[in-house]
């Protein structure tokens, strides 16, 4: 073995070790699962579109609930019924419940929407900008209430509602 | 070029393949039974990656990639298997398949040479791959790839034939 292409040949002539046969095995259930999960191509862009809905859902939703938490502290702070007039139909109910009871004022003692049913109605481009936007269409239930500190007389005021919020999709 | 996914029958590939690779994650653990985790991962994975089996290169890339993270993943166990087998001097498992003594004595001095002197040496003699793919899956020039292959076989001469 003086030169290097004889150590070459002698290399050669030695054989790895084979594997194990349960490698075999083992590879060919891999194998299995790798098709079980890869072959039906459509199903994981399902679920990661339902996912996405889902996800767009519940942050909606948690704004939403912000959104009405923060309405109802300002609500609160003014003291003033008359400030809850973005829901006119509270209003009329409201002045009825105000003759009817007692000249004290009523003040606000809750608010809930509970958003039943979330709908994502597909991507839409704004006319200026060219960024997309997701078109989620948010059917709530929104309930008031108000009480007379005085009296004790409380006021109810619950509606359906609908709502339509385009989120801005960001490309990855 | 046949591809590796449209192959039914890819045992026989595997069977061609295997030894070779299993030989190459040696280096890295300790374990033939580890050594055999690695390579099924790395040819799962380079299975459902649509690979070419041609490809051998980045199959090697890819069980030495695993091999790596195997050992950072499983550092302390194997420190611990290496320091067992070092006080008791158990029997290891062969990576050679010997039919006498010169051939004992060969694949003994290959578990000396560097690391980096035996995976050339590895993906040439057992493998045929090219110093050209060698050094795509090493990322390592070609000239580099050659010269370890050299001195792997200078140190086995130089081990076998003392001056």
């Amino acid at each position: 073995m003086n030169d290097l292409s004889q150590i070459e040949k002698e290399l050669r002539k030695l054989r790895p070790a084979r594997p194990s046969p349960i490698l075999f095995e083992r590879i060919e259930e891999a194998m299995i699962d790798c098709r079980a999960v890869a072959s039906p191509a459509i199903k994981p862009e399902r679920l990661r579109y339902n996912r996405l809905s889902l996800g767009f859902g519940l942050a909606a939703a948690a704004v939403l609930v912000l959104f009405a938490a923060v309405k109802m502290e300002r609500q609160e702070s003014g003291k003033e019924i008359a400030q809850t007039s973005r829901e006119p139909e509270a209003a009329p109910l409201l002045n009825r419940a105000q003759k009817s009871t007692s000249t004290d004022k009523f003040v606000p003692a809750g608010a809930t929407r509970l958003v039943y049913n979330t709908r994502d109605e597909g991507l839409q481009f704004a006319s200026r900008s060219g960024q997309p936007l997701r078109r989620m269409r948010y059917q709530t239930h929104e309930t008031w209430q108000w009480r007379n500190p005085t009296t004790g007389a409380s006021l109810r005021v619950s509606y359906p509602s609908e709502e339509v919020v385009l989120i801005p999709v960001s490309g990855q | 070029m046949q591809n590796l996914v449209s192959h039914e029958d890819w045992k026989s590939c595997f069977s061609e393949v295997a030894p070779g690779l299993l030989l190459f994650a040696r280096q890295w653990v300790q374990s033939a039974a580890d050594a055999e985790d690695v390579v099924q991962e790395a040819f799962v994975k380079f299975w459902r990656r649509n690979h070419k089996i041609e490809n051998r290169a980045l199959l090697y890339a890819a069980v030495r990639s695993i091999a790596l993270d195997f050992i950072r993943r499983d550092s302390r166990r194997a420190r611990r298997e290496a320091t067992a087998v070092r006080d008791t001097d158990e029997f290891s498992e062969p990576q050679f398949e010997f039919e006498d003594d010169t051939q004992r004595a060969l694949a003994e001095a290959i578990d000396f040479l560097p690391c980096e002197q035996r995976e050339v040496l590895v993906m040439k003699i057992w493998n045929e791959l090219t110093f050209a793919e060698i050094a795509g899956a090493l990322g390592i020039s070609q000239n580099t790839a050659a010269s370890r292959y050299r001195y792997a076989l200078a140190a086995l001469r130089n081990t076998l034939q003392p001056q």
